[in-house]
């Protein structure tokens, strides 16, 4: 019978739920068994789909946990696929071993391991990305597709890749090893930091997936320092990093959809208690030996987010984060960055001659952020021609309609100045 | 008011694997809205799903012979029925335009509910 009062879902929880039941189940019968495990978790999502039609029940993640558990002892009993960890299996128990499995209590250990697993040396950066967002975010080829802005193959390439690594590895890592966990930070560092980037700088801007994926940076982030193995400060750093930029998201789109600059932007709609966890983050990533990109980047967003406007920004401390940013990672885009952070400090005219410099900057030729800049600089130098040269050039390049229409609205404003 | 049985047939057996779990979850929030909305109408007299994967018997003639499951083709497999309170066959069928099986490949068939003597 349809139940009235049925509230409604956790907006993420089929995404969440796949994300827990995928690991623990790749954790229980090995990463050889990964598409028997998404066969698994799918089947018990579409029978919640085809039966919570007209309400769904008391306890809804409970319901998935029962159906997905006697699911997977179904296909542990018959599949052939199964035939050589079945006896193994069965001294456990079958029911006991994925109820434990299932359980909270193991979750964090089992997205940790799938997630070091998926972050191996042998595949590209863009890869993990990729497999992170399909089995810890539980976004389909489709979705990932969208996100990146490549067709659906180049991802189902990436995923038959990784599929095929993590058969290779045979078992998923043991993130209590200090020695795997350690080799492998990195390539999990970078991997959430490009998901966040993903989800911030996305190519949808609009698209209800991107806040998602900074929301799911962030938390795989907080997981990483649940492994004991770990080194702290880097994690807290990114982790911080990630806080501090997603607390202005809530104040970045208009109501038309419309990117709203940084100087622009209402400050009251940034989010407290985000920068408030930001601010821990942040403290608690003082302790390391290491000095990363993440600690000065995250640096730049605390100043940002402490300032109550563009002109009570300490600048003067942001291009000296983006100068040690430069020395330790060089590249045009932090030279971007620096260039902006310069005008600020000592004047358009500083911005324009350091801007000027990156000219030639294959990368930067390409990319709409530059040309803004370059139109943004102009137009306070009120060189309104140039101005609308350099804002067409990055409507042309910018990667969203939100992105464009930004540009766009700053062209027309031009006839205003 | 005349009441309709709607029969479900189809809409998520048949779906290919590469749905992702946020759009089963959209999706379902579309039954939900839906039946919902039938419910405010008050022109809901009753719903049911049927359980997936589909199982169950069919005890058949005479001899009263039990058979496993039921046979039909994914597609064709009823997954849920709804009683509706309609002035017509007509306005019924129109109602049945809003149900979101219609997007996940699925049918739905409206029967007049007969009415029982003394009713």
């Amino acid at each position: 019978m349809v139940d009235a009062s049925a509230g409604e879902l956790i907006e993420d929880l089929f995404r969440r739920e796949s994300a827990h039941l995928i690991a623990a189940l790749v954790r229980l019968l090995g990463p050889a068994n990964l598409t028997l495990a998404e066969d698994v978790v799918h089947d018990a999502l579409l029978s919640a789909m085809q039966e919570w039609r007209f309400g769904a029940p008391a306890n809804p993640k409970a319901w998935i946990l029962h159906v997905a558990k006697n699911r997977a002892i179904d296909v542990i009993r018959r599949d052939r696929r199964m035939d050589a960890l079945r006896p193994q299996l069965e001294d456990q128990g079958f029911a006991n071993a994925l109820e434990q499995g299932f359980s909270t209590e193991a979750d964090a250990e089992n997205q940790l391991a799938m997630m070091f697993a998926i972050c191996d040396d042998a595949l590209s950066s863009e890869t993990h990305v990729t497999l992170i967002l399909r089995w810890l975010s539980g976004l389909s080829s489709a979705e990932i597709a969208r996100a990146f802005l490549v067709d659906v193959p180049t991802i189902d390439r990436r995923l038959h890749r990784g599929r095929a690594r993590l058969k290779a590895l045979g078992r998923l890592h043991d993130v209590g090893s200090r020695d795997e966990v350690r080799t492998r930070q990195p390539s999990v560092e970078r991997a959430l930091y490009l998901l966040f980037n993903e989800g911030y700088h996305g190519s949808d801007a609009e698209s209800p997936l991107q806040p998602a994926l900074c929301a799911d940076a962030l938390r795989l982030a907080e997981l990483m320092l649940q492994a004991s193995a770990v080194e702290r400060s880097t994690v807290h750093a990114l982790a911080a990093l990630f806080c501090l930029d997603a607390a202005r998201l809530p104040a970045r789109l208009d109501e038309a959809g419309v990117i709203v600059p940084l100087a622009e932007q209402d400050r009251s709609h940034w989010d407290r208690s985000l920068l408030q966890r930001g601010l821990l983050h942040l403290s608690a990533s003082a302790g390391g030996e290491h000095l990363t990109r993440f600690h000065l980047e995250a640096g730049i967003a605390f100043e940002h987010s402490q300032a109550a406007s563009v002109s009570a920004t300490n600048w003067a401390r942001i291009v000296d984060y983006y100068d040690a940013l430069s020395a330790l990672s060089p590249g045009p885009v932090v030279a971007l960055n620096r260039a902006l952070a310069l005008a600020e400090q000592r004047g358009p005219e500083m911005g324009r001659v350091a801007l000027l410099a990156l000219e030639h900057e294959p990368k930067l030729a390409e990319y709409s952020f530059y040309w803004a800049a370059r139109a943004d600089i102009e137009r306070r130098s009120s060189d309104l021609a140039l101005a609308a040269r350099f804002y067409r050039r990055a409507m042309a390049l910018a990667k969203s309609r939100a992105e464009r229409l930004s540009y766009e609205r700053r062209l027309r404003g031009l006839e205003d100045d | 008011m005349p009441q309709f049985m709607y029969l479900f047939r189809g809409g998520g057996y048949a779906t290919p694997r590469e749905i992702s779990p946020s759009e089963l979850q959209a999706h379902l929030a579309k039954w939900t809205a839906w039946s919902n909305g039938l419910l405010a109408a008050g022109r809901l007299a009753g719903a049911h799903p049927l359980t997936h994967p589909p199982t169950g018997k069919t005890v058949r003639g005479q001899e009263k012979t039990v058979t496993d499951g039921p046979y039909a083709e994914s597609k064709d497999l009823v997954s849920g029925i709804l009683i509706v309170e309609a002035g017509s066959l007509e306005e019924a069928t129109e109602l049945a335009k809003g149900c979101p099986i219609l997007e996940f490949d699925g049918s739905v068939e409206v029967r007049p509910v007969g009415t029982s003597p003394g009713k």
